[in-house]
């Protein structure tokens, strides 16, 4: 019997969905900044953030609501507890996207155009896929495909453990870019940790899915 | 707790000798009833049952049996140790009592022997042959005729003396007789009661004629004359009725059997004095069961003869049941209607309180009381106020102011109202609460709740009531005695005369029934059987009408199953 | 413990329905059980009524559609008025009142009819009968109490046949038949199992959308799932009435957050 108040659980587990989206478009967003030195899309990026935060509380708001007027249990009680840290996790992926996204603008304000030596975007690809995937996870309930994401986090830590050494090497070789090779630093280390919030996620669906 | 109940429940588990006391208890009661069923089912049932007839033969010097000392031929009724009046050296004697009818001959049907009159066997034992080939009569004056046939004379002149055309012609002329009997009854009866009842009404009207008219103007008015051609039309066609009626009685007077007695003297025996015959010792087992059944349809259906020490009791059955009916048809809307003001309507307090007190009290009342009430109230007061308003015509003959079923009826409906209340009151207690308030919260009034809701929810209940009721007024005599029953009632309350329910007629009751066979009978050996067999039918009746309300209780019951009863 | 009742809040963004005014007090005999009641009830909205046992939920319930007039002793001050007319009004009568009420009790108590007239029972004492209004009354309130497809086939069987569950939404059907403007309920599912209290539930929030319901329960779950308002009572007073979320999530009062969260007493 599906009683009426759980659409509202659905509606929670769709603002879900629609805060990964929203993340995950605002990282896209910053890292194509970066990369196409396209401070328009920064600017965007930047703007997304405020969008994500109320999701954010929104989603915390009704699973509150939702766990005091619903009594919910099992499965249901799950996915409440599941959307409160995924929504958080998500709500730091945004947060993320938004660093880069300011850290792209002081680069192109500073010097107009990015000179990227290292591999962000294959990076960004793949940080951008585990979190997309993870979404996905979650809307389809597919226990695999999240089980799957957990192990493409360790090619993106490698990419960024790379890039600190080439841009840390050019630092001390040359003297003439650093604080850009800095923020290249941090901006891959803000990738990094946007593809442990998407492995983040695929654990809370594991969780979700199976209660373990 | 006292010291010695310690020590007792401390050897035995706790109340397992009350356990058994009860049970005790239960099973007391049980035997009592299945022993005074017992009693009442052997002794009247072998009222019915074929008795083999034996010869006595007597030892030489007795005085003994109907005819001093001569052999003669009956059924045993009883064997019994004899009371020794003196002390003898012969210790403990038997006597028997043999049912040898043949009143008229014999003066008494019962006629006790001592054992040591009768002639023994080589072992002792008293000696007993059955009669072979011995007929047995049943008379409607001077109760059964104990024989053998000799021949038949009828009317016409034949005479039949062989054995086994004698036995042909007997049945067969008894059947002849009882058809006769039939036809002029029925002329008697319907044809020549109805030409009377209208002579009656023509005589009234020409009664009421010369009353207006005057004694010399009605002789002469063309309305008398025409009542007056009337009346000899009616007088006409009752003596044309009445002659038929006369030849066939003279023709069942005229046949006769010729019967020789086994003391030896013959006796002529009209066939208008026979309603059956059969010869019990020349029965076999079916033979005798069908016969039997047939006897107890015939104390069934047949009215009462010889003082009600012979014939059937059909109208006493019928009278309880019309009187129970009738009685079950007032108590039940009274004590219903009074249980629900009691129950519903009347705040509850220390008046209602007092009232139902009062109700419960009255159950206790002793019957003859009802009785005497109903005399007072229902018979003179009531009855007598009927009388002058409605049949002053037949006055100073009373019509209702005497007793008669309908007072029967209200003053047994009067002595077990409150047993109808009080389950009523029991019933109506026991409807949900949560049934009514849903009833007045869907709008409806009281009354509405009650009538619709409590009252067909409680109807098992009351039906219980109702049974309970019954079973105490189906059984009840005193009051009756008072208000309307008689040993012979010459009509039926219901009948097929206009109109047909005959609520001022006195009745027969089963009960009273019992009570005059008993206690009122000239010759209480004839009426003994009587008395188990009656006892028995009452008890039967009882049961029929409990079963049948019990039956509509469970029906009932079933409709409104749930828990929430 | 200041007792001010806390309703002042919820006043005023809805047009009242049902309205407990004048300070309404009510007695059993010399026993006061409700005290200086004042209490707005929105048009079809479930508001629901909580509170320990004896707190005077059921007797302000029962107040509404004069079921306790059945008790010998009581009176009131105070009025309480339906669409703006006082149900103490002398020239309305308590009949008609009640048929504009339907009510469901704590303990499924169909008629011993069949199905059907336990539904056009209400009719039938209103003079009625004629077959085809009644074959629609039957129809429309079955399946309003989501009980038609169940039942269709056996509409003259004895509604003493059926599960629990199905003779508490027979109630229903039964309070609806009338077309009230109000259902009373009081501790409609107290009687049933998980699953019949579910279907009821779902029920009530599909009859909010016709009528004005007002149900008092002991399940705090309950009245969280069904109402739309919550009225919190204690020792015959009213103590908080709000919208439900704000009772359950943030009541203002101390003593329905502790209710509200178990730990009362």
């Amino acid at each position: 019997m599906n009683r009426y108040f759980h659409k509202e659980l659905e509606e929670i587990r769709s603002k879900l969905i629609l805060i990964g989206e929203k993340a995950n478009e605002a990282g896209r967003l910053a890292v194509e900044g970066f990369i196409e030195s396209d401070l328009e899309k920064t600017q965007a990026a930047v703007k997304m953030d405020d969008e994500i935060d109320d999701l954010e509380v929104e989603i915390d708001r009704a699973s509150v609501r939702y766990i005091t007027l619903r009594s919910p249990v099992s499965s249901d009680v799950r996915l409440i507890f599941v959307a409160i840290k995924a929504s958080h996790d998500l709500e730091r992926a945004g947060d993320e996207a938004h660093s880069i996204a300011k850290k792209t603008r002081t680069i192109l304000t500073r010097d107009g155009k990015v000179k990227n030596p290292v591999e962000i975007e294959k990076m960004s690809a793949l940080a951008f896929a585990m979190m997309r995937d993870a979404i996905t996870s979650l809307l389809d309930e597919n226990l695999e495909l999240a089980q799957g994401i957990i192990k493409r986090d360790k090619e993106v830590d490698r990419i960024n453990k790379e890039n600190y050494t080439t841009l840390y090497n050019e630092m001390k070789g040359e003297h003439g870019d650093s604080s850009t090779h800095v923020e290249t630093i941090l901006i891959s280390k803000s990738i990094e940790r946007i593809a442990d919030h998407a492995k983040n996620l695929a654990e809370e669906v594991i969780y979700l899915l199976t209660g373990e | 707790m006292p010291k010695s109940q310690h020590s007792f429940t401390s050897i035995r588990p706790k109340g397992e000798a009350l356990v058994w006391f009860t049970g005790m208890g239960l099973s007391v009661g049980i035997l009592l009833i299945i022993g005074l069923l017992g009693i009442i089912l052997k002794n009247g049932l072998s009222m019915f049952w074929p008795d083999t007839i034996y010869e006595v033969q007597l030892v030489e010097g007795s005085t003994a049996g109907p005819r001093n000392g001569q052999n003669f031929a009956g059924a045993i009724a009883l064997e019994r140790h004899k009371r020794l009046q003196e002390a003898t050296n012969a210790g403990l004697t038997s006597e028997f009592q043999f049912f040898a009818g043949n009143k008229d001959a014999y003066g008494q049907m019962y006629h006790y022997v001592d054992a040591d009159q009768i002639v023994t066997d080589a072992t002792g034992e008293p000696l007993f042959t059955p009669a072979s080939g011995i007929l047995q009569l049943e008379r409607i004056e001077f109760g059964d005729a104990l024989g053998f046939p000799l021949e038949i004379q009828l009317a016409d002149g034949t005479t039949i003396t062989e054995p086994e055309a004698l036995k042909a012609a007997l049945f067969k002329t008894i059947e002849e007789s009882n058809e006769r009997l039939e036809t002029y009854t029925k002329i008697e009866k319907k044809q020549i009661g109805r030409i009377n009842s209208k002579m009656e009404s023509i005589r009234l009207e020409q009664r009421a004629l010369r009353e207006e008219l005057g004694e010399a103007a009605a002789e002469t008015s063309p309305q008398i004359q025409e009542l007056n051609e009337q009346q000899a039309a009616l007088q006409a066609q009752y003596t044309e009725l009445a002659a038929e009626a006369r030849e066939l009685r003279e023709r069942r007077h005229q046949d006769s059997l010729l019967l020789r007695l086994a003391t030896g003297e013959e006796r002529r025996i009209s066939f208008e004095n026979i309603t059956q015959a059969h010869f019990p010792n020349e029965m076999s087992l079916p033979g005798k069961v069908g016969f039997f059944l047939k006897q107890i349809w015939r104390f069934m259906s047949e009215a009462p003869r010889e003082a009600n020490t012979e014939g059937g009791i059909f109208p006493a059955i019928f009278g309880t049941f019309v009187m129970t009916l009738l009685m079950s048809l007032a108590v039940m809307p009274f004590g219903v209607v009074a249980a629900i003001y009691l129950r519903e309507y009347a705040t509850q307090g220390v008046i209602v309180r007092a009232v139902r007190i009062s109700v419960n009290n009255l159950a206790g009342v002793p019957s003859i009381v009802y009785g005497v009430f109903g005399l007072g109230f229902f018979v003179y007061v009531l009855g007598g106020s009927i009388d002058e308003l409605f049949f002053s015509h037949k006055l100073p003959t009373a019509t209702f102011g005497t007793g008669g079923v309908l007072w029967a009826s209200l003053t047994l409906a009067l002595m077990t109202v409150p047993v109808v209340i009080v389950a009523t009151e029991e019933a109506l207690s026991a409807v949900p609460r949560g049934m009514r308030e849903a009833a007045l919260a869907c709008g409806a009034s009281k009354w509405q709740a009650i009538q619709r809701i409590v009252l067909p929810a409680s109807a098992p209940g009351i039906l219980t009531g109702l049974i309970l009721a019954m079973a105490r007024g189906a059984g009840e005599v005193a009051p009756l005695m008072l208000v309307g029953v008689v040993k012979l009632a010459p009509s039926l309350p219901l009948d097929g005369e206009f109109p047909f329910v005959h609520l001022d007629r006195k009745f027969m009751h089963l009960g009273f029934h019992i009570y005059d066979l008993a206690f009122q009978s000239p010759d209480s050996d004839a009426a003994k059987p009587m008395v188990f067999a009656t006892t028995l039918l009452l008890i039967v009746l009882v049961i029929v009408l409990n079963l049948s309300a019990i039956t509509i209780r469970n029906h009932l019951r079933k409709k409104y199953k749930g828990d929430t009863f | 413990m200041s007792q001010t009742p806390e309703t002042t809040n919820a006043r005023a963004d809805f047009e009242p329905f049902i309205q407990i005014k004048d300070n309404y007090n009510f007695w059993y005999g010399s026993t006061q059980v409700l005290f200086d009641m004042n209490l707005d009830i929105p048009e079809k909205q479930v508001t629901a009524f909580i509170g320990p046992s004896g707190c005077g939920k059921s007797t302000l319930l029962r107040s509404i559609n004069r079921m306790n007039d059945l008790i010998e002793g009581i009176h009131h001050t105070g009025d309480i008025t339906i669409a703006d007319q006082s149900i103490y009004d002398p020239s309305l009568e308590v009949i008609s009142l009640r048929k504009r009420i339907g009510m469901v009790f704590q303990k499924y108590n169909p008629f011993p009819k069949s199905i059907y007239e336990n539904i056009v029972f209400s009719l039938r004492i209103a003079g009625r009968n004629k077959k085809s209004e009644l074959d629609e009354v039957v129809e429309r309130s079955l399946r309003g109490a989501a009980l038609w497809d169940e039942v269709k086939d056996r509409l003259h069987e004895s509604a003493l046949s059926m599960s629990g569950g199905q003779m508490q939404r027979l109630c229903i059907a039964r309070a609806i038949a009338n077309n009230p403007e109000v259902i009373l309920m009081d501790e409609p599912c107290s009687a049933l199992d998980p699953i019949a209290t579910g279907k009821v539930e779902e029920l009530i929030h599909e009859l909010k959308k016709d009528y004005t319901i007002v149900i008092v329960t002991h399940n705090m779950q309950q009245a969280a799932r069904v109402s739309d308002r919550t009225a919190f009572f204690y020792l015959g007073k009213l103590i908080e009435y709000d919208v439900t979320d704000n009772i359950f999530m943030k009541p203002s009062n101390e003593q329905t957050e502790a209710y509200v969260s178990g730990r009362f007493g």
